[in-house]
């Protein structure tokens, strides 16, 4: 294997990230993160009251206000708690120094949480770590004066932190059914902030085929004055496309996808395991086009994870102005600072348009044969495959193209990669959301991975770039058919001739497994006339449409 | 309850809609007045799509109803069904408090409350909560436990549970008309009423009511139900399927399907050609036998075997007595050889009716839910009393009659 460094973008060491849990309910979210396994995170509790610390699971430990509480709690009042924690200021900024990320664990209302948590996300801040906090506010009926303290706090925090993903306990009673004990609906509100986190930080660090980097991640973020949106689903077995996206869609923080109807801008990450295939992408950005405006910008990323198994898992981001928020949401809001790529961006953009037909060749490499060719591009990851090891520096440099394409896509300017890419490649690209281009090197990617039924059509009309359409015809025409005029197709393209045999070996080799993986056929939902049922609900029990004959059914 | 009693019960089915009006006598005795129908229009898998039509058909059945029975309609007791509608059981345990060992009525609806307490999805409303079994001390009582001495009280209710809105479709149609609604009635609970005598209740029978547009079932075991539910699917589905398989008109696939078809799989019935004679003059249209009795009775078998999986795992083995078919569908020829090896128990189907008349009515497997209805009103009104004030019982029958005045 040959490594190489990738450096175009922000790569995020796993030791980079940390997550704090201050006050009583910031240490159980922690001991929940800590449960469920958080790989590489490390993990802090910060509270004044020594006997939940020492109780704590965290590895490490700040005691708050050592001298000032003496090992109590600071009663509900957030003056203490902030004093508490000044108190033990520098201790914190060492434990924060030189992580890229901090998530900061809290629940609101109480006095250690409100008063240090502010103070703790500034010192965050200062230290220049990208600081996302997971706040909880109290129950109603803990009264007007825990929910002033909350909302104060909130205030701090909507201005100090890069993203303020707050969660309302009252809502803790959708999370659970309601004959489950208390206990449950607790854990169950811990684990959300435990998979949020974990979702953030798998969209960040994980390497994608379409990354999204801490850029993506702040745009989404990025109206003023805003509410995070987030909601993060994992499904398996059948289906999983649809079930993932309606469980990430149930969030209570996304109000069951009815917040997302107004919001301008939309992360959603898709990960799943080496199996997810182009169709299933096609049918959960489907699905989820019907949630957000068709105005909204879709920032998609997807990667491929071996981890993942069979499960496939969705994460949107999204922010709503607070203006636009419900009276009964309107408990907080956030500021998000996004800095503006867009300079540099477009520079880049135009220059990869030129650059794009001529490194088609190369492109169609580093993109065909080897998934995770490109899996490295943004993260510098080690997911590289044995395969990889046969690049030469020459294709790095191409590979470097591509990544300013993928760059160019993080910001606003996809209207102009879109109709770029179209009048370069000169095939047309139906504009239905905007994430197309980005879909399209997805497509590229899950072509190569499993070839589901329909990839062949799918691609045809929406990939643009004439590379990818040898790719297609592969598809279609069998293994090995067309593999001679994919040689040829290499032998053009003068830097990556070297490798090319390699990856041809590895077409043939991931087409057969793909082709041993494709399932057969399966009957459309809606598969053939229904009679005097026709144009009804499918009559769906089980996964059959009761209204079509058994005896047709059955029959196949 | 010295004077006669008149109970109206109306159905709301996918094929026809039909308003039974019936005297209760003092004794007991039920006698059947007259007896309203018409073929629905407007209603598809027991829930109503186009409410004009079906509003429609329920003037026209409460007319002939009236016309036959003499009788000025003001109230029924409804039936309702469609796959919204869920049965599920539930138990709830109250502790006696201290120093009180005997338990007392006001016990009995607490523990009663603690059982109907249960989570179900917030647009569903209550249909039924209906006793199973108390339980003192861990012991089985299937009466009221009211006297007893003991520490815990459990009871165990099964709970019939559908949409809101759709239960009140079929209540605002009937409203309009216009009609008070005494109770809405699950309709297999109904049909139950009908079909089963009370030792088969106890001995444990699974009633199903084959309809039109549905399949509703019920399963009693102990005296007690002990499941519930509705698969949409019924008659239609089979003329529906002929329709789509053979291609021939819907309405001749009805007609071929009562005459012609046979669910029973037996090869013999299977053999030759169904000829199906066409009045316009245009060429008959003939027809395996074979194709005919696959497609009918692989639909009637995929129902069944829904039907089968739903039930509890152990409620079938309960089952002392058997499946008793009913519904309008259940007359479908070779039915009970398909009901006995899908379940694998005796199989009671209906007879038809030989005598015409009021009377036969009673028999007919398509009136079972209309009938049931005025058995059910009858049950109730004998448990009323039981109750000690009144005030009590229209309690409870609000809790059954979640709409309000």
């Amino acid at each position: 294997m040959i490594p190489y460094e990738r450096t175009r973008q922000q790569t995020i060491p796993n030791s980079a990230v940390k997550i704090i849990g201050v006050g009583g309910a910031g240490a159980n979210m922690l001991d929940r993160i800590a449960l469920d396994g958080m790989e590489g995170a490390e993990l802090l509790a910060c509270n004044t009251d020594v006997r939940t610390l020492t109780s704590s699971v965290a590895p490490e430990k700040i005691q708050l206000g050592r001298n000032l509480t003496r090992g109590l709690g600071s009663g509900g009042d957030p003056a203490l708690g902030n004093q508490a924690a000044q108190e033990a200021e520098l201790e914190i900024r060492d434990a924060l120094r030189d992580r890229k990320i901090i998530f900061i664990c809290v629940g609101l209302g109480g006095g250690t949480g409100s008063g240090a948590a502010p103070l703790i996300a500034q010192l965050a801040r200062d230290e220049g770590a990208f600081t996302v906090v997971f706040a909880t506010t109290p129950f109603n009926f803990e009264g007007a004066r825990r929910r002033e303290q909350a909302e104060n706090a909130l205030a701090e925090l909507s201005t100090l932190a890069n993203a303020l993903i707050t969660f309302d306990n009252t809502r803790m009673g959708e999370l659970v059914l309601a004959k489950q004990g208390v206990h449950e609906a607790f854990s169950a509100a811990d684990r959300m902030v435990s998979e949020s986190i974990r979702a953030v930080t798998r969209i960040v660090m994980r390497p994608g085929l379409v990354n999204i980097g801490l850029d993506d991640l702040m745009a989404a973020l990025s109206s003023p004055k805003s509410r995070c949106l987030f909601g993060s689903g994992i499904a398996h077995g059948e289906n999983r496309a649809q079930q993932a996206l309606k469980n990430a869609l149930v969030s209570p923080l996304l109000d069951r996808g009815s917040l997302l109807n107004d919001t301008d801008t939309v992360l959603v990450h898709v990960c799943g395991g080496e199996d997810m295939t182009l169709y299933e992408l096609e049918l959960l950005m489907r699905g989820l086009s019907k949630h957000v405006p068709e105005t909204a910008q879709i920032l998609f990323g997807t990667s491929v994870d071996p981890a993942m198994a069979e499960s496939l898992s969705v994460t949107l981001v999204s922010s709503l102005p607070e203006d636009r928020l419900r009276a009964d949401f309107s408990k907080s809001a956030s500021a998000k600072k996004a800095e503006t790529f867009n300079d540099k961006d477009t520079g880049k953009s135009e220059s990869s348009e030129e650059a794009l037909p001529e490194n088609v060749g190369s492109l169609a490499e580093t993109t065909d044969p080897v998934s995770n060719g490109e899996v490295g591009v943004d993260n510098g990851s080690s997911a590289e495959s044995g395969q990889d090891s046969s690049f030469v520096e020459q294709e790095v440099e191409h590979e470097e193209d591509k990544i300013t394409v993928e760059a160019s896509e993080d910001e606003a300017q996809f209207e102009v990669v879109e109709e770029e890419s179209r009048s370069a490649a000169g095939s047309n690209v139906r504009i239905r959301v905007k994430e197309l281009p980005k879909s399209e090197e997805q497509d590229r990617e899950s072509l190569k991975i499993v070839p589901d039924e329909e990839p062949a059509s799918i691609s045809g009309e929406d990939l643009a770039s004439a590379f990818v359409e040898a790719v297609p015809s592969l598809e279609e025409t069998g293994q090995s058919l067309d593999l001679e005029d994919e040689d040829a197709f290499f032998a053009e393209t003068g830097p990556a001739g070297g490798p090319a045999p390699i990856k041809v070996e590895s077409l043939e080799e991931i087409q057969a497994s793909a082709k041993a993986k494709r399932p057969q056929g399966e009957l459309a939902l809606d598969g053939g006339p229904k009679g005097k049922f026709e144009g009804e609900d499918p009559n769906l029990i089980e996964g059959e449409d009761l209204d079509i004959p058994p005896f047709l059914r059955k029959k196949k | 309850m010295g004077k006669p009693r008149i109970h109206v019960g109306l159905e709301i089915g996918t094929t026809k809609t039909v308003m039974v009006v019936a005297e209760v006598k003092p004794d007991g005795s039920v006698k059947i007045l007259g007896l309203g129908e018409t073929s629905s229009a407007g209603v598809r898998k027991g829930e109503i799509v186009d409410y004009p039509q079906i509003r429609a058909c329920v003037k026209a059945a409460l007319l002939k109803a009236e016309d036959l029975s003499d009788v000025d309609i003001s109230s029924v007791f409804l039936s309702v069904t469609g796959p919204h509608i869920e049965g599920l059981n539930n138990r709830g345990t109250y502790r006696l408090p201290e120093g009180e060992p005997e338990i007392r009525p006001r016990h009995v609806e607490e523990v009663k409350e603690i059982a109907s307490d249960i989570a179900i999805p917030s647009e569903h409303v209550y249909l039924h909560s209906l006793i199973r079994h108390y339980a003192v001390d861990g012991q089985p009582h299937a009466t009221m436990p009211t006297g007893l001495m003991g520490r815990k009280l459990d009871a165990e209710f099964h709970i019939v549970h559908g949409v809101r809105t759709r239960v009140q479709n079929s209540i605002k149609c009937a409203r309009e008309i216009p009609l008070d609604v005494d109770d809405v009635v699950f309709a297999p609970i109904a049909s139950a009423q009908v079909v089963l005598e009370r030792k088969w209740k106890e001995a444990g029978a699974l009633v199903l009511d084959i309809g039109g547009g549905t399949t509703d079932y019920v399963l009693y075991v102990d005296g007690a139900i002990l499941a519930s539910g509705c698969i949409p699917v019924g008659g239609d589905h089979v003329t529906n399927d002929i329709h789509l398989v053979t291609h021939l008109p819907l309405s001749k696939a009805e007609q071929v399907k009562k005459t012609e078809g046979c669910a029973s799989g037996d090869p013999e019935k299977s053999e030759g050609i169904v000829t199906v004679p066409d009045e316009g003059g245009f060429p008959d249209v003939e027809l395996k036998r074979q194709i005919l009795n696959d497609v009918i009775r692989m639909r009637f078998q995929e129902t069944l075997e829904l039907v089968k999986e739903r039930l509890p795992q152990d409620g079938l083995v309960r089952v002392g007595k058997g499946v008793f078919l009913t519904g309008g569908s259940s007359q479908m020829a070779g039915l009970g050889e398909l009901a006995q090896d899908v379940f694998g128990l005796p199989v009671y189907k209906p007879e038809s009716p030989e005598v015409s008349g009021v009377h036969a009515y009673i028999k007919d497997p398509q009136y079972s839910t209309a009938l049931g209805l005025i058995r059910y009103a009858q049950i109730l009104e004998e448990e009323r009393p039981n109750s000690t004030a009144f005030s009590k019982a229209s309690g409870f029958l609000r809790s059954l009659w979640p709409f309000g005045g």
